[in-house]
């Protein structure tokens, strides 16, 4: 069994491992004040430069980016948090300031270095501070970070050639959302927006994309975006696509367009006898779109036997004005006890207080 | 000298030696496996804090702040006679920084005018309703109600009294969001608490189908427009030791465990899961007493039975610190806690006994509920056993006293190392505490936790056991609360 000699030595050894903890406590809190209050004394004298900077006309700018250029390693490593803050809160010529300031203390140039780096911490850094520069010259760097086998430098990377404005870098963004090295659609999404009209282009090619979550996100853009000029494809979208996902943005994507090219393929795709989901966008997307033709339509279906689909055809009613309001009337004065009455009666009591749920419940699985 | 047979024992008495003999053998390997497997999980825990620290200026959350992209997010608020705190509470939730949420109150029935408090604030109306039953409920819906004329994404829904998950369930049906967050009415988030825990959603928005925020004890703290803005540690020891506890068991126990893929337990203070995941499971199961984690142990459940593609799932817990709840502050109400929380742990366990060491349940079943049944729900057991045959056995002379004693200090001396290094990770991760006495007080805490709060949840604990294997009635108690407007939430709450 266990002899004594082993359980006092291990007794003795475990007291000094809490006490050492106890220490190590202390320490931590110690050390961390101690060096917040030196980097706050040592940024001081410069912070009024800063703000200098931030404020000053184009022509006074050079002398003081000269100035701010040549401070100190210790010095910029105390004020940088705080130039790093103020990147993302300021826009023209206080950023344009900024983004130089950076570039002359030689950080845009570090970064593309670090997208090498074996660190993948270093690699997701670096591709942070390019993303804030908008530093477009490392766009084809940082398309190769999408296949990073760290999945979060992958995300920084895709978030950086958003914010760098690059269309280039489409074909690849839409490339990293499958494969074993996958980005988060959501953030490609979000990436491609950020390009704009720029990428209309490149992106009306994911249409064609044999994986369906490059359709989908395609659609996707093209719909938030307003690339009106896309309206057909996204219509082909809606009409031939075999995968419902990609079917569900395209709706919404035509709802968002406004387009009159999108009433008839609408229409069609809130007819019963298919999966709820591209059902339930679709009627959305109809009451986003105002067309008085599709009182009649949408109010045929007030009684679907789905409560999310009903639910949503009579909001879409609401939002079409004056006809769709007699509809919802009609309802509740012919058919006083069924479904579609009690849908009517809500969304009607709902709009008399002013507080209609317009938004449309779909869970998108991809 | 050891545990060592002294005297000539003989007959009944000489087996009851041996019995002895082995019980506290087996009792000192029992404490050196719980504390080894607990420091396992901070040490897991504190890879993954220092992971996440280091990559945080690169994780994207500005984006995810003004990002369309973002999803939306219901929080559903279920609420029992929460009169005196539900309108704060309700004001600090809408004022959470997210792009797109609402937030759906669900009244349980209360009697204490929680409904007319609401319905006064907001200037609430009632309209006709029509509520899916996408997952069953057993109180019928009784009235919806909206704010007048505004764009406040508020609704509070009235129902027949039907417990937590009922009320639940409700929301549940009554969300338009993928997303549901779920909160106690007397949660107190941090601004960005929903943007931290919805954060795992957009990176992986594939494969993650639940995250649970950290909850932290608000006694002690100072509250200014429904949010924390300075966190203390309370001055009582009950509050001290709870603080420990939380920061042992509830942060860095369930980061470890979200490491390696086992979590089984998101706090019903602070959960968000996807909507449709929560549908095919059937939403909240209103006969189990811990409703919110045999939810987690169901959804681990079904994606696992689901087939292979279903098994590339994720549930995760997000360790920024983002949720305060008030923690009792008597033992009365604290054992009524104890007791609910481990008779909901042998309910889950016994329901779901079949992905016990199971492999087809990947290391839930391997590692993760085995743990809970030998750790957490054996413990109080054990630990009271121990109690009682450490000193049968020196009077028995089966154990020496002179390694009794020793063994005991080591024992809980290695259990407050494991909160030492809790105390310890926080103070490096996210040093929430503001004052150098709350280290102190902490310190104090880690001593009062292991010796005499720990005995006294281990008594409660196993009446909880007793109550599940009896099937007593489930009782939740009063929950009175003291609110949180602009004050210092007392060093003792009053919920049970």
């Amino acid at each position: 069994m266990i002899p004594l000699d082993f359980i006092t030595g291990a007794l003795l050894y475990l007291l000094a491992v809490g006490l050492a903890l106890s220490l190590l406590v202390t320490v931590i809190r110690g050390a961390r004040t101690l060096r917040r209050r030196r980097r706050e004394r040592v940024a001081a004298p410069v912070r009024g430069l800063l703000l200098e900077l931030l404020c000053a006309p184009e022509e006074e700018q050079g002398e003081l980016l000269e100035r701010m250029a040549r401070i100190d390693r210790r010095t910029w490593t105390a004020l940088e948090p705080t130039v790093a803050a103020m990147l993302g809160k300021v826009s023209g010529r206080a950023r344009t300031a900024l983004v130089r300031l950076y570039e002359m203390r030689g950080s845009a140039a570090q970064a593309v270095a670090d997208l090498g780096s074996r660190s993948a911490v270093r690699r997701g850094r670096a591709a942070q501070v390019l993303g804030q520069l908008r530093h477009r010259p490392a766009t084809p760097s940082l398309c190769r970070l999408l296949d990073d086998r760290d999945r979060e430098v992958r995300l920084a990377a895709a978030r950086a050639l958003g914010r760098t404005g690059d269309p280039a870098a489409v074909p690849h963004l839409l490339r990293s959302l499958h494969g074993p090295r996958a980005v988060s659609p959501k953030i490609v999404t979000a990436a491609l927006t950020s390009l704009g009209a720029d990428a209309w282009h490149r992106l009306a090619a994911g249409l064609q994309d044999p994986a369906p979550l490059v359709r989908a996100v395609a659609v996707e853009v093209l719909g938030v975006t307003g690339a009106i000029a896309r309206t057909p494809d996204i219509v082909r979208a809606l009409r031939e696509d075999p995968e419902t996902e990609v079917r569900i943005r395209a709706a919404r994507a035509l709802g968002r367009l406004g387009m009159p090219d999108g009433l008839e393929p609408l229409l069609a795709a809130i007819r019963p006898g298919q999966p709820a989901a591209p059902r339930i966008v679709a009627a959305g997307a109809l009451g986003s779109l105002g067309a008085e033709a599709a009182t009649g339509p949408l109010a045929a279906l007030l009684g679907d036997p789905d409560p999310h689909v009903a639910g949503t055809v009579a909001r879409a009613l609401l939002r079409l004005g004056p006809p769709g309001e007699a509809a919802l009337r009609g309802a509740v004065r012919d058919r006083p006890d069924t479904r579609a009455a009690a849908q009517a009666r809500a969304v009607l009591a709902e709009a008399a207080v002013g507080g209609t749920r317009h938004d449309v419940l779909v869970e998108v699985s991809l | 000298m050891s545990l060592a047979a002294v005297g000539n024992w003989e007959g009944p008495l000489g087996a009851l030696h041996d019995v002895i003999t082995v019980c506290d053998t087996a009792v000192i390997l029992y404490f050196l496996a719980i504390n080894t497997g607990h420091l396992m999980l901070n040490l897991l825990a504190l890879g993954e804090i220092t992971r996440r620290l280091r990559r945080a200026p690169f994780a994207g959350y500005e984006d995810a702040a003004g990002s369309p992209f973002t999803p939306p997010i219901s929080v559903i608020m279920p609420a029992y006679n929460e009169a005196a705190g539900i309108t704060e509470a309700v004001r600090a939730m809408l004022l959470l920084h997210y792009p797109v949420f609402e937030v759906i109150v669900v009244d349980d029935g209360s009697t204490d005018g929680t409904l007319e408090a609401l319905a006064e604030a907001f200037d609430l109306a009632e309209v006709d309703h029509v509520v899916p039953e996408d997952v069953p409920i057993r109180g019928s819906v009784l009235s919806l109600r909206l704010p007048r004329g505004g764009p406040v994404p508020l609704v509070v829904a009235r129902k027949e009294n039907g417990g937590k998950a009922d009320a639940l369930n409700v929301g549940i049906n009554l969300a338009r969001y993928p997303l549901v967050c779920m909160v106690d009415a007397d949660s107190i988030l941090d601004s960005q608490a929903l943007l931290a825990v919805a954060k795992p959603f957009s990176d992986d928005p594939l494969r993650v189908i639940a995250s649970g925020g950290v909850v932290g004890i608000a006694n002690g703290c100072t509250v200014e427009a429904g949010r924390v803005v300075e966190a203390h540690v309370p001055s009582d020891p009950l509050g001290r030791a709870q603080v420990v506890e939380y920061l042992r068991g509830f942060f860095l126990g369930r980061t470890g465990w979200s490491r390696i893929g086992g979590l089984l337990i998101i706090a019903g203070a602070f959960g968000l899961f996807r909507r449709d995941a929560v549908v095919a499971v059937g939403g909240m199961d209103p006969d189990c007493i811990g409703e919110d984690a045999e939810l987690v142990v169901r959804l681990h459940r079904y994606m696992r039975e689901q087939g292979r593609r279903n098994r590339d799932y994720r549930i995760v817990f997000v360790t920024e610190p983002i949720s305060w709840s008030e923690a009792p502050s008597e033992l009365r109400v604290l054992g009524r806690q104890r007791r609910r929380w481990q008779r909901g742990l042998m309910e889950i366990l016994l329901k779901h006994r079949r992905m016990i060491g199971n492999p087809r349940y990947g290391r839930v079943g391997t590692v993760a509920m085995p743990f809970y049944v030998l750790f957490e729900l054996a413990a109080p057991l054990v630990e009271l056993s121990g109690l009682v045959l450490m000193p049968l056995g020196v009077l028995l002379g089966a154990v020496d006293v002179a390694f009794l004693w020793r063994f005991l200090l080591a024992a809980y001396v290695y259990a407050m190392i494991i909160s030492l290094v809790s105390i310890a990770v926080e103070e490096y991760a996210y040093h929430r505490f503001s004052r150098w006495r709350d280290v102190w007080g902490a310190f104090v805490g880690v001593v009062v936790e292991n010796v005499g709060y720990r005995q006294f949840t281990a008594w409660w604990r196993l009446r909880g056991m007793w109550d599940a294997l009896n099937r007593a009635p489930q009782v939740w108690g009063s929950m009175a609360r003291s609110g949180f407007g602009s004050e210092q939430i007392p060093e003792g709450g009053k919920r049970t």
